[in-house]
């Protein structure tokens, strides 16, 4: 080939090239041992009554020992699932107005004319680093650190839930925000209206409706989260799990598997019914009759009352949330909360800088400091050379071979789950057959619906009860629940794409793989791309915690220093995973908005 | 005193120059059509005419502030006492018609008096709401989300929330611009109507040749950022203006 021809060759298939060399890279630092036994041990067999019981889901206590009056396995399973809402329930709460104020200082629009202006300017950056920082520590790492500063009580699981959604809420909001270009604001500055007027007439009313329905898609994520916290001990659904699992009760298992399942289901199906009704908005029945004066406009005035109920609901659950149930603090003995939390600054200050008493006052500490500072470098060093580095090479491992993967089986799964493709007339054309594509895209699409709905922990938890502790079942954990959210976004993309270039591929004959590979793809290409980036920052950021089950990332050096108490350590490594994740924020976000201009 | 006053006005965006030497004056009540070929100018002298930004070079004067030297204070009250009317309308889409057209007085009032208002409107804003949109036919609609108005309805509503405003100066930037050409007349009729009652000035940026000459007696014509006409133009003037 000429090098002209090369060049050629090469430069258009680059992207391709590039990511087969990556995921060679992942293969490579992952290992090819997929299944990882210890011996005597027979995986087939423990595989098979695995999901044997999904067919057979148990209603009662699977374990013969139990004294009489322990409480009955279904009451136990409420009850788990009632603090699992509860949880989620208060840290959305929490998190909606913190997240709210946050992306107004985070947005542009809201900023004033003049002088004033010059200071938003000086806050901006500032909050959105602390937003990026405190988002890209995993909830379970957060948990892990209240629990030691404040106890268990179940407002540290909430705060451990809250204090990320915020960070993620804030950035969403204050994006929405900021694509909200409705001319609207322009004319009430044009009319010598401030800049607030300008936000709080034009901007935040037209963007509620986006705002609110991903407040209840975050709603559902804080569930699955909430979830996740019983793996680190606290009692939500996740420990009912876990504890089953581990005894190999697997009937109990599923049976708690499908509540999850349908429970997040309900919030879901909820959340698009909102959606729907928020986007639509609700017309006046009847025209008003005799003479039309304000009064009588007023008093007909069409109302939603399903969405007005909704939010009464919301607001009388929120209520409930924090009234029933445990104390969300437990009082302690006076001074005791304060030496706790003493403890809790010397664990986490750097070793060359921690004060030999856990309980120090602050002039021991700064001695300590003024002793120890110069030896922080060389301690971050070494951290970093044994095993931060390598810890951190295999998480960003993972999360890239998980979101390879999990693109490439989307990619092949999409064009059945197409509303628009997988009916007897796709795109408008009838169409004779496709009786197997229709019924494989109902499947493809329920598939999606139910992946999606378990959190990844939950899956690598249980891959790697089946499968052995090596990287692979954590990074199938990351596939199956991220192909479920891409296999959704890419459908919504490609369903809104005009029809016309692929109906003429099947008008010329071409089949409904063709119409999708040859036409809506290339049109799709960069949405697909804007959410491929966004949902590996998310696998990065669920690979740094997943590690904690067993394979050298960071997450397995987290829970190695978690059980000797080394939360400095802890905290060196959750800021390495927190860098990465700052930067691939930074790059994806210039990404997504190159990709948005092209 | 002009209502409008403009003099060796020029405006660069980058390497690029809008407008170029542009000097008129327009007094109270006049009514006044510009029209030139996309990319002419029309859009960047509506915005400075609504005193958004300061020009490159030349001064503006709108109702006797001279945006060049008018402080911030100044400036917002004389923008209150100019409605702009933007191609899209301007309205925010899932309010109700009645909190559209209460944003038409954000000029006039704080923060804390316009978050009220859009909440909770006295009786006697209610009212007055509800006679300015009686008179453009839409009243019935007053409580309406405006998303589920008609093109033309939306468009009344947008002229009500100038009228609510006060405006003296109505600037409208391509009104006609997703318009049948049918309704196209009657918005026109709307619009000049309208100025004529309130004795407001009127300045509309048009694309219809034919009917800027039929509704205005001063049209001004914009070629490169340059005025080529200013008053009735005649067939030469007007096949010269679209010329590449």
């Amino acid at each position: 080939m000429k090098s002209g021809a090369w060049r050629m060759w090469f430069g258009r298939r680059w992207l391709l090239v590039g990511v087969v060399l990556i995921f060679a890279w992942c293969v490579g630092r992952l290992g090819t041992e997929v299944f990882s036994h210890t011996a005597g041990s027979d995986p087939l067999a423990s595989t098979l009554r695995f999901f044997g019981a999904a067919f057979s889901p148990s209603f009662t206590d699977q374990n013969p020992n139990l004294p009489e009056n322990a409480t009955p396995f279904l009451t136990r399973l409420g009850g788990d699932l009632l603090r699992t809402l509860r949880y989620a329930l208060i840290a959305t709460s929490m998190a909606i107005p913190a997240g709210l104020l946050l992306g107004f200082f985070a947005s542009k629009q809201g900023w004033p004319i003049g002088r004033a202006r010059f200071l938003f300017q000086l806050v901006r950056w500032p909050v959105r680093v602390f937003l990026s920082l405190i988002r890209s520590i995993h909830e379970l790492i957060w948990a892990i650190f209240f629990l030691s500063a404040f106890g268990d009580f179940p407002l540290t699981a909430c705060l451990a839930l809250a204090l990320p959604f915020t960070g993620t809420l804030a950035k969403v909001f204050s994006e929405i925000m900021d694509e909200e270009r409705n001319s609207a604001r322009q004319v009430i500055m044009a009319s010598g209206g401030s800049g607030a007027q300008g936000f709080f007439g034009a901007v935040l009313p037209a963007a509620l409706p986006d705002m609110i329905t991903y407040s209840l898609y975050r709603f559902e994520c804080a569930l699955r989260s909430s979830a996740v916290l019983g793996f680190i001990g606290i009692e939500t659904i996740g420990l009912s799990i876990m504890q089953s699992f581990e005894s190999t009760y697997y009937g109990e298992v599923w049976t708690a598997l499908y509540v999850l399942i349908i429970t997040i289901l309900l919030i879901e199906g909820f959340g698009y019914f909102i959606r729907k009704r928020l986007s639509a908005g609700v017309a006046r029945r009847d025209a008003v009759k005799g003479e039309v004066t304000e009064e009588k406009l007023r008093k007909t005035a069409p109302k939603d009352r399903t969405l007005r109920f909704s939010g009464l609901l919301w607001a009388v659950a929120i209520v409930v949330a924090f009234q029933t149930g445990d104390r969300l603090i437990k009082p302690m003995a006076e001074g005791q909360q304060e030496a706790r939390l003493s403890r809790f600054w010397t664990k986490i200050s750097p070793d060359p800088i921690a004060p030999e008493k856990a309980v120090s006052t602050w002039d021991e500490r700064k001695e300590v400091w003024n002793a120890g500072s110069d030896q922080l470098l060389p301690w971050v060093q070494d951290i970093w050379e044994s095993p931060g580095a390598e810890a951190l090479a295999n998480t960003v491992a993972m999360s890239v071979a998980a979101i390879i993967l999990a693109g490439v089986v989307a990619l092949v799964l999409v064009p059945f789950s197409l509303r628009t493709l997988s009916s007897r007339f796709p795109l408008g054309l009838e169409t004779p057959g496709g009786r197997m594509i229709r019924v494989l895209g109902v499947v493809v699409r329920g598939g999606f619906v139910v992946t999606r709905a378990v959190p990844e922990y939950l899956y690598a938890f249980l891959l790697v009860g089946l499968m052995g502790p090596s990287a692979w079942p954590l990074v199938f954990a990351l596939v199956l629940h991220n192909v479920g959210i891409l296999g959704r976004l890419w459908t919504e993309v490609g369903e809104n794409q005009p029809p016309q270039n692929a109906r003429a591929v099947i008008q010329v004959g071409g089949g409904r793989l063709q119409a999708f590979y040859a036409a809506l793809l290339p049109l799709s290409l960069n949405r697909f791309l804007l959410f491929f980036f966004y949902r590996w920052e998310s696998c990065m950021r669920e690979a740094t915690v997943l590690g904690m089950l067993g394979f050298s990332s960071l997450g397995y050096y987290i829970s190695i220093r978690k059980s000797f108490r080394e939360y400095d350590e802890i905290l060196f490594f959750s800021l390495l995973g927190a860098s990465v994740i700052i930067v691939g924020d930074i790059v994806s976000d210039a990404l997504r908005k190159q990709l948005r201009s092209a | 005193m002009s209502a409008l006053s403009v003099s060796d006005l020029s405006q660069d965006f980058g390497a690029t120059r809008a407008l170029s030497r542009v000097a008129f004056d327009i007094a109270p009540g006049e009514q006044v059509a510009l029209i030139g070929a996309s990319g002419s100018g029309k859009t960047s002298l509506l915005k400075l005419l609504g005193l958004q930004h300061k020009p490159t070079s030349g001064s503006v004067s709108v109702l006797g502030c001279d945006l060049s030297n008018a402080s911030a204070k100044e400036l917002r009250k004389t923008r209150s006492r100019v409605g702009m009317l933007p191609q899209d309308l301007g309205l925010v889409p899932n309010l109700r018609v009645v909190q559209n057209i209460i944003l038409g007085r954000s000029g006039q009032r704080r923060l804390p008096g316009t978050l009220r208002d859009l909440i909770w409107p006295k009786k006697e804003v209610r009212e007055e709401i509800f006679k300015t949109l009686d008179r453009m036919g839409v009243a019935e609609k007053m409580y309406d989300r405006t998303d589920s108005l008609s093109g033309g309805q939306q468009q009344r509503v947008a002229l009500s929330r100038t009228l609510f405003q006060g405006a003296e100066v109505l600037l409208a930037d391509e009104p006609l611009s997703a318009v049948d050409p049918a309704r196209a007349r009657d918005v026109l009729k709307l619009l000049t109507g309208l100025s004529q009652e309130n004795g407001s000035t009127l300045v509309v940026s048009l694309h219809q040749v034919g009917l800027a000459r039929e509704f205005f007696a001063r049209v001004i014509g914009l070629k490169n950022g340059e005025v080529v006409f200013d008053g009735q133009p005649n067939d030469e003037e007007l096949a010269g203006l679209y010329e590449v």
